[in-house]
């Protein structure tokens, strides 16, 4: 798929689907095994308690040594709340004291754009260490076969390494930007964070010597190691452990922010109950991590994917032309494929979000930040648009596509159709007199298309439509030589037709169900459009064995609007993740720890629609700035010299499936 | 950001923008030394004087405060840029050039354009901003039963009502709460009927039983059911039988949703209610609190009758500490409010309490939203004519009065709300509060009443 070699592809896939092997399964089965886990820790910790007590009794005199506390949200065998040995302070009542205030903006602000701008390189620098372990390994495993590719593919994971080095420090100096901050604005806030995460906070600092240690020993080793197989297949297994060091640093500082959100481990005072595991594993922990290390493989793709459609724009050699183009589709690959799972990680996170407490997300989803979602709704049309456009002008530097490309103006209707549709409130603001008008919150046609049963129907087709459109792309420049083409055409246009009728009668149908069991067909229309995803696909490369080809993948010949697409596709995901992120946190609405510690700062609105949307543009813009100087202190080390193919190998190498 | 704090973004923008314009300098500067017969200094001067222009502009925004900013970067600073860029083009048509730009600054401009269009879209949308609920609703004086059934209703709606949108309040009840007949759309009960409900509730089987027995503990939130002599005592109720009352269904039902699950409602098999805990953080209402959302569910499908409510007004009760409760003296409870024609007319406005409902122009203070705004001079011949007034009057000063004397002669419909004004919540007594010559003196300054200018 992503160049000539065969074993490289199947490597590929194989490490992508590895990858997300690792990342979701342990999200799916840790119900279960936290569960037994837990239990067997409740009976620990009941047994250790009734020790206590026991001990306490027999003594019998004067006041308990130890006082028990209720867990907020820890709860025993019979549902009732956890109890622990109280072993903190209580949360403060914050004052006006306990909030600093520059005049030129609001505190709250500042800490936003220090904390944003620091998780969108913490992002970007843990997103890059999983693609070069994956691309270096491909490099590995080719290496015998395709030594041009091979090179090519370690070539492409240095230079991101170099990239990634010099975002690395950046990322720490933000890191220290945003701790300065909290602890300079919010410093009461502060304090109760430190008394209760303390010893994670330590162990995060150590666990950043480690990362950098690696990191500098990946980096500097590179070509010393490259010389030997074996040190060559040590340096690999370096950047395994990079990532794993990076993914337990995401993981301690999510715990932070999982907990302001959802507490556990502490009781309704917010004082500490002696079990810091409870702290950090509180009930969104597991979501929220899964859901950023997508959205890092998504961010990353499409940051390395703007880096090298600019590339692509500035090149002066055909050459040049040709491996940027290469470079951005591998990135655009690895940006899709992260952004098919994300949505699902999504629900994982709300669903533990409504467990935790219902009107929460209610205020998601039906209260104050209901708005935000519709906008969400818009930026995932925009990132659909986005990679549609990209195929469809791919689709036509390769050659025999000509064959597939009278289909893409029908699949543009249809994702105007459907985001039209997508993107319709269910109910808007109006004057009295447009509420006449209309003759309600709803229009009396248009209304139909604001509801859920449409707006299902509409992002399955979008999906249903983009699969479609990745199908015909990969076939593109192959003529299908299998015995039963016939009949494996027919199949997928079955599994297409089905889906889509299947998605739409369901949608349909939906209108005639009440609420509560409405929401239950988004699981068919969901398995429908996963169907064509891997039947449609799994079916679609089994046809291309022994398939011809009508010629080579032109690259460098990519034309401007699919390169800018890319440019939406990274400026729209950009502004995506500040949304999301914002969202996840001001749905704590005016307060600092859900329930326990109350913002009694000046700052404790929730902004209105148009102020947050300002902060996320600015956050956008501002973050992008420094990516260009970033990438620009990176170009200024000696440039290697290219690898050079020897002649008679075309450059780079035909697409495959 | 505050009003006079500056716009971040714009700030940031006019930044990027002054960058930009020493750029187009230095690009400018140095296509001229590349190329003869170019005239450095001509252009040299003209894009000197622009990135002059804009390092200036710059520094002139962050004179400015937000709205002033905003206004300046759409009137001048981004014509300046666009005229820039247009001369940029002709100085290389100029030169000959006739290649794009780099891509740099096609990037940048694609990038900007796009974010700020995103910005757009969100300011395009309609704002809301959600500041923090009040820690304690503070009751001044004594109160009527009207206003403590309001304050309760103000509790679960909020005090804004935007038109075409659900309003949410401290309580946050709509979140899940529907309140009109027939509407069963929400993801908890229906609570229209609730007062009856409430009463035949507590001596059904199932509440005796389901989802645990009268008397047993439930943990969550530390209530005994269908005990209420053992609710915590900030809450306590004070007054009436001591059987179980309806009155008392609805505080259980509020501090302990467990207690009591509507079937089809629950979690678990109906066995937990995923409503939070009213007392308890995050919405913690107070004594007084509870008690008014009683007070507005136990009248609220009867309205302007109040017969219903069991609960005390704060004045009365007796588990009432007077935290919240401001006291006024003795003297000025005794004394009935009277106005004699003789104060000017903003005391004897202030006196009658009209602000607390209308807004007045030109009574300082007046900007009351319970009632519609007093603009008389435009209305009330508009209202006259209403197809639905029924009263005698045949012009203003007349209608004027009749409102005064018998507000319910016609109620107004509220244009923002898209219904009528409460029928019934402006008192009728008015007849005993002014004299002949007040009232007289009160016609005349309301029948001159009109809007703002302007607005």
């Amino acid at each position: 798929m992503l160049g000539k070699n065969k074993r490289s592809i199947t490597a590929f896939s194989l490490g992508l689907v590895l990858a997300m092997a690792i990342y979701l399964v342990p999200g799916m089965t840790s119900d279960a095994i936290a569960k037994e886990a837990f239990a067997e820790q409740v009976f620990a910790e009941e047994a250790f308690a009734k020790e206590v007590l026991a001990e306490e009794a027999v003594e019998g005199e004067g006041e308990p040594e130890v006082e028990w506390g209720q867990d907020v949200f820890y709860k025993d065998w019979e549902g009732n709340p956890l109890k622990g040995p109280v072993s903190g302070f209580p949360a403060p009542e914050l004052g006006e004291s306990d909030y600093n205030n520059y005049e030129f903006a609001p505190s709250r602000m500042l800490l936003w754009v220090a904390n944003q701008q620091h998780l969108y390189f913490g992002s970007f620098v843990l997103a890059v260490p999983i693609f070069c372990m994956l691309i270096e390994f491909i490099g590995i495993r080719s290496r015998e076969d395709d030594p041009v590719m091979a090179a090519k593919y370690d070539r492409l994971a240095q230079d991101l390494m170099k990239v990634s080095l010099t975002a690395y420090s950046w990322t720490a100096i933000l890191g220290g930007i945003l701790l300065f901050t909290f602890i300079t604005l919010f410093p009461g806030f502060f304090k109760y964070m430190a008394g209760i995460f303390r010893p994670v906070m330590h162990v995060y600092a150590l666990m950043f010597l480690a990362e950098s240690g690696v990191l500098y020993v990946y980096y500097y080793g590179w070509d010393k190691m490259s010389k030997d197989p074996f040190l060559k297949w040590i340096h690999c297994s370096l950047s395994v452990l990079l990532n794993l060091i990076g993914t337990i640093l995401m993981y301690l500082a999510n715990s932070w922010a999982t907990f302001m959100q959802a507490p556990g481990g502490i009781d309704s005072q917010g004082r500490f109950l002696g079990n810091i595991w409870h702290v950090i594993h509180s009930t969104l922990w597991n979501p929220v991590g899964v859901h950023r290390i997508l959205g890092n493989i998504v961010f990353g793709g499409g940051i390395v994917g703007a880096y090298a459609a600019y590339h692509y724009l500035t090149a002066k050699t055909e050459e040049e032309r040709a491996h940027y183009d290469w470079v951005c589709y591998v990135a655009m690959f690895i940006c899709i494929f992260g952004l098919i799972p994300l949505p699902f990680a999504g629900y994982w996170l709300m669903k533990e979000v409504y467990a935790f407490r219902q009107q929460m997300g209610i205020t998601l989803m039906g209260g104050i930040m209901a708005w935000l979602f519709i906008i969400q709704a818009v930026m995932i049309g925009l990132l659909f648009f986005a990679a549609n456009s990209y195929l469809h002008n791919g689709m036509a530097r390769v050659k025999g596509s000509h064959r597939y490309m009278k289909y893409c103006k029908y699949m543009i209707l249809l994702l105007i159709c459907t985001f039209t549709m997508w993107m319709t409130p269910h109910t808007i603001v109006m004057t009295p007199a447009e509420l006449k008008v209309m003759g309600g919150a709803q229009h009396p046609i248009v209304g139909h298309f604001g509801v859920m049963s449409a707006k299902n129907t509409a992002v399955n087709l979008m999906i249903t439509t983009t699969i479609l459109c990745f199908l015909l792309y990969q076939r593109a420049n192959k003529k299908i030589t299998v015995p039963w083409a016939t009949v494996g055409n027919c199949w997928i246009a079955a599994i297409f037709v089905g889906a889509a009728l299947n998605i739409i009668f369901l949608g349909v149908y939906g209108y005639a169900l009440p609420a509560n069991q409405r929401v239950g067909l988004s699981v068919p229309q969901v398995t429908s459009t996963l169907t064509t995803l891997f039947a449609g696909t799994a079916i679609n490369i089994s046809m291309f064995k022994d398939s011809e080809s009508y010629g080579d993948v032109q690259w460098g010949s990519q034309s401007k609007v699919g390169t800018y697409a890319i440019f939406l596709l990274a400026i729209s995901f950009t502004w995506l993740m500040g949304l999301m992120g914002y969202i996840r946190s001001a749905v704590r609405l005016f307060w600092h720890v859900t329930e326990v510690v109350r913002d009694n700062s000046v700052d404790a609105y929730t902004l209105t629609i148009g102020e947050a949307g300002k902060m996320l543009t600015f956050n956008t813009l501002f973050v992008w700035t420094q990516f260009v100087v970033v990438f620009w202190v990176g170009s200024l080390t000696a440039k290697k010299a290219a690898a050079k193919a020897p002649e008679g190998v075309p450059v780079p190498a035909q697409q495959q499936q | 950001m505050l009003p006079e704090q500056h716009d971040i973004l714009f700030s940031f923008l006019a930044i990027v923008f002054a960058v930009f314009g020493i750029y187009v300098f230095g690009n400018v500067v140095q296509e001229c030394r590349e190329r003869e017969g170019s005239n450095g200094k001509l252009w040299g001067g003209v894009f000197g004087a622009f990135a002059v222009t804009c390092f200036m502009m710059t520094v002139h925004m962050f004179s400015l405060v937000q709205a002033d900013q905003l206004a300046f970067f759409f009137s001048t600073y981004i014509f300046v840029v666009i005229l820039m860029l247009i001369v940029w083009g002709v100085f290389y048509k100029s030169i000959g050039i006739e290649g794009q730009s780099p891509p740099i600054i096609r990037g940048f401009f694609f990038w900007t354009t796009v974010s700020v269009l995103l910005a757009g879209y969100t300011n395009w949308l309609p704002q809301q901003r959600s500041d923090p609920p009040p820690k304690e609703a503070a009751v001044v004086g004594d109160v009527t039963m009207e206003e403590f059934a309001e304050m309760g209703r103000v509790i679960i709606f909020g005090a804004k009502q935007v038109a075409g949108q659900k309003s949410i309040g401290k309580g946050q009840c709509p979140l899940c709460h529907t309140f009109d007949p027939g509407d069963h759309m929400g993801r908890c009960p229906n609570l229209f009927g609730v007062e009856k409900r409430s009463n035949d509730r507590v001596k059904e089987d199932r509440y005796a039983s389901s989802p645990m027995a009268i008397g047993e503990l439930e943990p969550a939130s530390g209530i005994v059911k269908g005990k209420p002599d053992e609710i915590p005592e900030e809450y306590r109720r004070q007054h009436g039988p001591e059987e179980l009352t309806g009155e008392d269904y609805l505080r259980e039902s509020l501090m302990c949703p467990t207690c009591y699950v509507v079937e089809g409602f629950g979690k678990d098999g109906d066995t937990k209610s995923p409503m939070p805990v009213i007392t308890k953080p995050p919405i913690s209402l107070s004594r007084v609190e509870v008690n008014a959302v009683v007070a507005y569910l136990q009248s609220k499908d009867t309205p302007g009758e109040f017969a219903a409510v069991t609960v005390p007004l704060p004045q009365d009760d007796a588990g009432n500490t007077g935290g919240a409760v401001a006291e006024e003296s003795a003297e000025d409870e005794d004394r009935p409010v009277f106005v004699t024609g003789t104060e000017d007319i903003q005391a004897m406005i202030n006196t009658l309490g009209c602000p607390l409902c209308h807004t007045i122009p030109g009574v300082e203070g007046a900007m009351g939203e319970l009632g519609p705004k007093l603009h008389e001079k435009t209305n009330a011949p508009l209202r006259i004519k209403d197809p639905n007034y029924k009263g005698k009057a045949t012009n203003t000063r007349e209608y004027v009065r009749e409102s005064i004397l018998n507000p319910s002669a016609y109620v107004v419909f509220n244009e923002e709300a898209g219904e009528l004004f409460p029928d019934g919540l402006m008192p009728t007594s008015f007849g005993q509060m002014v004299s002949v010559e007040a009232l007289d003196k009160l016609v005349d300054f309301i029948s001159q009443t009109e809007a703002p200018a302007g607005s």
